[in-house]
């Protein structure tokens, strides 16, 4: 169904960051926001995607935000990060999606979703490593994956997927030896993200724990987070809610925390 | 969602977090009727990877639920929880709990009508006695030797001493059962339950594909336990006529046992028999009585005097067959699958040592039987995807062997479909040797086509 060989194609197709990315990501590394934006401002569809992902709700800003410096000078250093990163993870995402019910608008707000809770979760925590905060980008990469790969197999997997409760992780690391958590943290690798993002990646999955205690710690919010969001209706009927196995024993220690703060009663 | 369907129980697992803003799009009344138009004896919901539920999300469920007893009559319920949700769900419905929990699903199975694995030693506890008695009762009827603790005390002591029992059956609940009519194997006779009032609702409540399947995998004696029946109708007896006509055609018998006729006319015995329909008062009247056995057709699971050949359209059709075959293989391993020879001819397999076998039955616009046989090593590489661990286990192998010829039939389905020719699948039967299979087929001929994938060979015949 899927080859170990097709995995290694799907990975050399993915492209390098764009130079004027990597220009802005530099930039904003060196905590200059101001030279950043403007770096940003010269990428066309960076900029509409920045403008459509922070009017969003989720993002609670009373009055549409147009322009990109001022979103770089509201997001902060670590929030732009982020941005640019959801940004360059979009650059993988299908034009038409075939496996998952999703469309651009519907994806985007998956990031968006994603990205505001995952600060919240690290501000509650204390954390404000801006390399964590932008880890939760990578993680979408994963349906993106699923769809990659798994979209001209629709008929095959739904047969599959009648038969015996595999989801896609299991199914690709069963067949080649490699999940969908190990392709992300290949793209971390690509894209010369920082080691920890793919290593939180990797342990978000919930299979193959880290044997950094925060990396891990955070590695159980990401994936209860996750769960969190694939439980929304949009995504249960997008066909998200079991493309990945929910590991509830691994989460366990920290759902009572992670209630209250979501404020689930 | 889907629901994956084993052993009679369509089971869908939500994942995450169920409140009444996201049960609705978890589980729609067109996902479980479509599993409920499987035949399915129960349909529940697994709450494993559920880590939180409130009682509107449940409520939700509840009426999905509601909806299907009423028109499918299957069981309905949820399974894989632990003690914390097994209490929740007790605080939320009390009193009013018309579906079922199992706090697993292979409890859930041993509960189901037509689950094929009986003979299971369950060691059973409930707080509750009516509880014990009615789970009891399900549990012989399903052919099963249930053990009932009688306290807690008890039950502590006795499943300390897990290798004493196939199955421990706690934190299980019965609400209203589906009303099913509990199938078992016994040997080459296949027993059906039948309790209570039978009338025009017998039709809804017998399995008639699991029946048909089974005729057409060579099953010739069907005895209906029929202690528990109070009386009959006349829309029963016409249902009973109807299947011993149908039998007919594949010289099967079927008879009643332990039928009293105090509150059913005699007439309607009189009909019965005139149908071809046996009465005997005692089980064990049949089943200990071997010469009666052989002369009921029960000595060999294919005494069919009708032997139907290999047609014109199924020859057509074999590349199909073949290609579902391959086709599964090749995405179940991710080999090359090839095929090497292809004979029309009894079945013909030169070692039976070691070898293990599963079929699948198709009906609509043609019809046959596809058999796969696979020496027991070359059957776990070809179910590896399924399996997921390196076992001996030779019952998982089986079972999962029956999923992959399972997956072969909705191949077959598929294919033949884009054809216009439309068929139905049976569900998948396993043997754990070739002798049994050969009980099954005898000598009818089919087209024998040896496979082969990664230079492990295996068999795939097609007959009718």
């Amino acid at each position: 169904m899927i080859t170990k060989d097709k995995i290694d194609e799907y990975i050399d197709k993915i492209p390098p960051t764009p130079k004027a990315l990597k220009d802005t990501l530099s930039l904003l590394n060196d905590g200059q926001l101001i030279k950043a934006s403007k770096i940003a401002q010269t990428d066309l569809a960076l900029s509409k995607y920045l403008k459509n992902l922070v009017n969003k709700p989720i993002y609670g800003f009373s009055h549409e935000v147009k322009d990109i410096s001022q979103i770089f000078g509201i997001l902060g250093v670590s929030g732009s990060q982020q941005t640019v990163y959801n940004y360059m993870t979009t650059l993988l995402s299908p034009a038409k999606w075939l496996l998952f019910g999703l469309n651009t608008k519907s994806f985007h707000e998956l990031q968006a979703r994603l990205s505001k809770r995952w600060e919240l979760i690290l501000k509650h925590l204390d954390i404000e490593d801006k390399n964590l905060i932008s880890s939760i980008t990578i993680l979408p990469a994963s349906i993106i994956v699923s769809e990659a790969l798994f979209s001209q197999k629709v008929e095959d997997v739904k047969l599959l997927r009648s038969t015996k409760n595999l989801d896609y992780n299991t199914i690709l690391t069963r067949l080649c030896g490699m999940g969908l958590f190990d392709i992300c943290e290949q793209i971390t690798i690509k894209w010369e993200m920082p080691k920890e993002i793919g290593e939180l990646i990797q342990a978000s999955s919930g299979l193959k724990p880290s044997c950094d205690e925060q990396i891990n710690l955070l590695a159980k919010w990401m994936h209860l987070l996750l769960f969190y969001e694939l439980s929304q209706p949009i995504f249960v009927e997008a066909g998200l809610n079991d493309f990945v196995d929910f590991q509830v024993d691994f989460v366990s220690d920290i759902y009572d925390d992670f209630a209250k703060l979501m404020e689930i009663g | 969602m889907r629901a994956v369907v084993k052993n009679g129980v369509g089971v869908f697992t939500p994942q995450g977090f169920l409140d009444g803003n996201s049960s609705s799009s978890f589980l729609s009344i067109d996902d479980i009727e479509a599993t409920a138009a499987l035949e399915v004896d129960m349909i529940l919901v697994s709450l494993k990877r559920v880590i939180f539920f409130n009682k509107n999300g449940l409520d939700i469920f509840m009426k999905l639920f509601s909806k299907v007893r009423q028109k499918n009559h299957a069981t309905v319920g949820f399974c894989d929880y632990d003690e914390k949700k097994y209490r929740a769900i007790n605080v939320f419905y009390q009193d009013k709990m018309y579906f079922s929990l199992y706090k697993t699903i292979e409890i859930a199975y041993l509960f189901s009508s037509s689950f094929q694995n009986q003979n299971k030693n369950v060691l059973l506890y409930s707080e509750d006695r009516s509880q014990r008695s009615a789970m009891a009762i399900e549990l012989h009827d399903n052919g099963h030797n249930p053990i009932i603790a009688q306290t807690s005390q008890e039950f502590k002591e006795k499943s300390s001493n897990k290798d004493a029992y196939d199955a421990i059956a706690d934190l299980t609940y019965l609400g209203q059962m589906g009303q099913k009519i509990a199938t078992r194997v016994t040997g080459n006779a296949i027993i059906y339950s039948i309790s209570s009032y039978l009338d025009a609702e017998i039709s809804n409540k017998f399995n008639i594909q699991y029946h048909n399947n089974s005729l057409n995998v060579g099953f010739r004696l069907f005895v209906f336990d029929a202690y528990k029946v109070i009386s009959m109708n006349v829309h029963a007896l016409n249902f009973f006529s109807k299947l011993a006509s149908s039998a007919a055609e594949y010289n099967a018998s079927i008879c009643f046992v332990g039928m009293d006729f105090e509150k059913t006319t005699e007439t309607f015995k009189d009909t019965l028999e005139d149908a071809g329909i046996l009465f005997y008062e005692q089980m064990d009247d049949i089943l200990k009585n071997k010469e009666l056995l052989q002369e009921l057709g029960a000595s060999s699971a294919a005494n069919t005097k009708i032997k139907r050949v290999i047609n014109k359209q199924t020859v057509t059709e074999l590349p199909r067959f073949i290609d579902a075959t391959v086709v599964t293989i090749e995405m179940m391993t991710n080999s090359k699958a090839i095929k090497q020879s292809a004979e029309v001819q009894a079945i013909t397999i030169k070692d039976k040592t070691d070898k293990i076998a599963s079929s699948i039955g198709y009906y609509g616009d043609l019809d046959g039987m596809v058999i796969l046989v696979f020496p027991k090593g070359i059957a776990k590489k070809a179910c590896e995807l399924l399996i997921g661990e390196n076992t001996d286990d030779v019952e998982l192998i089986l079972d999962t062997l029956a999923e992959l010829v399972n997956i072969v039939g909705g191949k077959i389905k598929t294919l033949l479909s884009d054809q216009n020719i439309s068929v139905d699948i049976t569900l998948p039967r396993t043997y754990n040797d070739v002798d049994s299979l050969l009980e099954v087929i005898q000598d009818r001929k089919g087209v024998q086509v040896e496979l082969s994938f990664n230079d492990d060979k295996f068999l795939f015949f097609l007959t009718r």
